[in-house]
């Protein structure tokens, strides 16, 4: 796998882009900043992976992440802001001795991580340079001989209808596990965020016992269970 | 004064035709596999510092998500890369991505869940003011 000519400059934009939206996400003070620093992150991850020719993850990535979890993530932020951040009156980062601590660790990380790769691809270049070269030589004729999309402008490739073969042949069982995890996801959320008061609501709680709890408890003196007809 | 900045200009130009620059400059032209890797591990450690730093909890939400999403980088870099070697169908790497990008969702719908039901009752979303144990 290795990029050539224009892919080259727009692998090098986006991960610029990527690497900096990233660093933004973390230094932001206002919290929708990071939010909107992080979908720009994010679909500068999909613009990689589109040239690591995975255009169905990069569909997924776009709609599921930016589209979904960021949607969400903006909800519960404008949900809970506090405002202090922004004015400056709060700190945003932790005690300074623990913000170089860590900082002191990630960049050894960095280090170790980026002499692990660098070393590790000059091992995976002498067991098999020759197949990188052939396989440069080969992707620009197979895509040559791709079928024409409808207008002309672009091939199509076979990627998705892969991706589509192996997730369901080989992984239908983990993909049905996902499935039941969404679920239990969708509805432990929602336990988790409804109030008091719509507790009381919806389990149709009985007026003495709520009466009884409502002594104890100042939030649920206004609740008015309606009983299911 | 010329006489210190001539050699140095001397020392760039023989560096940039010829010398380290040069080489580094032609494999930047062609970036590869380790590339890839190596911005992988560079939001990795993004998202690392910030959930080791920040104060916000939905700011270190954000962070994990990037972490999530330099795996999943490194995953269809692998993948692509093994296609490229001989197998032709090595697509694990890209239905692994998928299964993260499901795990990163019901995480991400959850610990909101958590956030908005703690704000509820503590009133706070930093998270060193949310230390249970010493209540």
């Amino acid at each position: 796998m290795i990029l050539t000519g224009w892919e080259a400059v727009f692998f090098w934009v986006f991960s610029i882009a990527a690497i900096f939206a990233g660093l933004l996400t973390v230094m932001a003070r206002n919290t929708i900043h990071s939010a909107l620093f992080l979908i720009s992150a994010l679909v500068s991850v999909a613009a990689l992976f589109i040239l690591l020719h995975a255009e169905f993850i990069a569909g997924v990535q776009i709609l599921v992440y930016v589209g979904g979890v960021m949607v969400l993530f903006l909800f519960v932020i404008m949900l809970v802001n506090v405002g202090s951040e922004e004015r400056g009156s709060e700190e945003i980062f932790n005690r300074p001795r623990q913000v170089t601590t860590s900082v002191i660790f990630c960049a050894l990380l960095v280090a170790g991580l980026i002499y692990a790769v660098n070393m590790g691809y000059e091992g995976f270049l002498k067991r098999d340079g020759d197949k990188i070269q052939d396989a440069v030589a080969q992707s620009q004729s197979r895509d040559r001989n791709l079928d024409k999309s409808a207008t002309g402008a672009s091939r199509i490739t076979k990627e998705t209808e892969r991706i589509g073969n192996s997730l369901y042949r080989y992984a239908s069982l983990p993909f049905e596990i996902a499935s039941v995890l969404l679920l239990v996801a969708i509805i432990g959320s929602v336990m988790l965020a409804r109030t008091l008061k719509q507790e009381a609501a919806v389990d149709d709680v009985d007026p003495e016992v709520l009466q009884k709890e409502a002594a104890n408890d100042g939030e649920l003196v206004e609740v008015q269970p309606e009983p299911i007809a | 004064m010329l006489k210190f900045f001539t050699p140095a200009f001397g020392f760039l130009l023989q560096e940039v035709t010829s010398g380290r620059f040069a080489a580094a400059w032609e494999k930047a032209q062609h970036p590869d596999l380790s590339k890839f890797l190596t911005i992988g591990a560079l939001l990795f450690i993004i998202g690392v510092a910030g959930v080791l730093t920040r104060r916000n909890i939905i700011v270190i939400f954000m962070s994990i998500e990037l972490i999530l999403n330099a795996a999943n980088l490194n995953f269809i870099a692998m993948s692509r890369y093994l296609q490229d070697t001989g197998n032709v169908n090595a697509v694990a790497g890209q239905i692994f991505a998928v299964f993260v990008i499901v795990v990163a969702a019901a995480e991400a719908a959850i610990g909101l869940g958590i956030v908005i039901a703690l704000y509820r009752n503590k009133e706070t979303i930093w998270v060193d003011e949310i230390d249970i144990l010493k209540w």
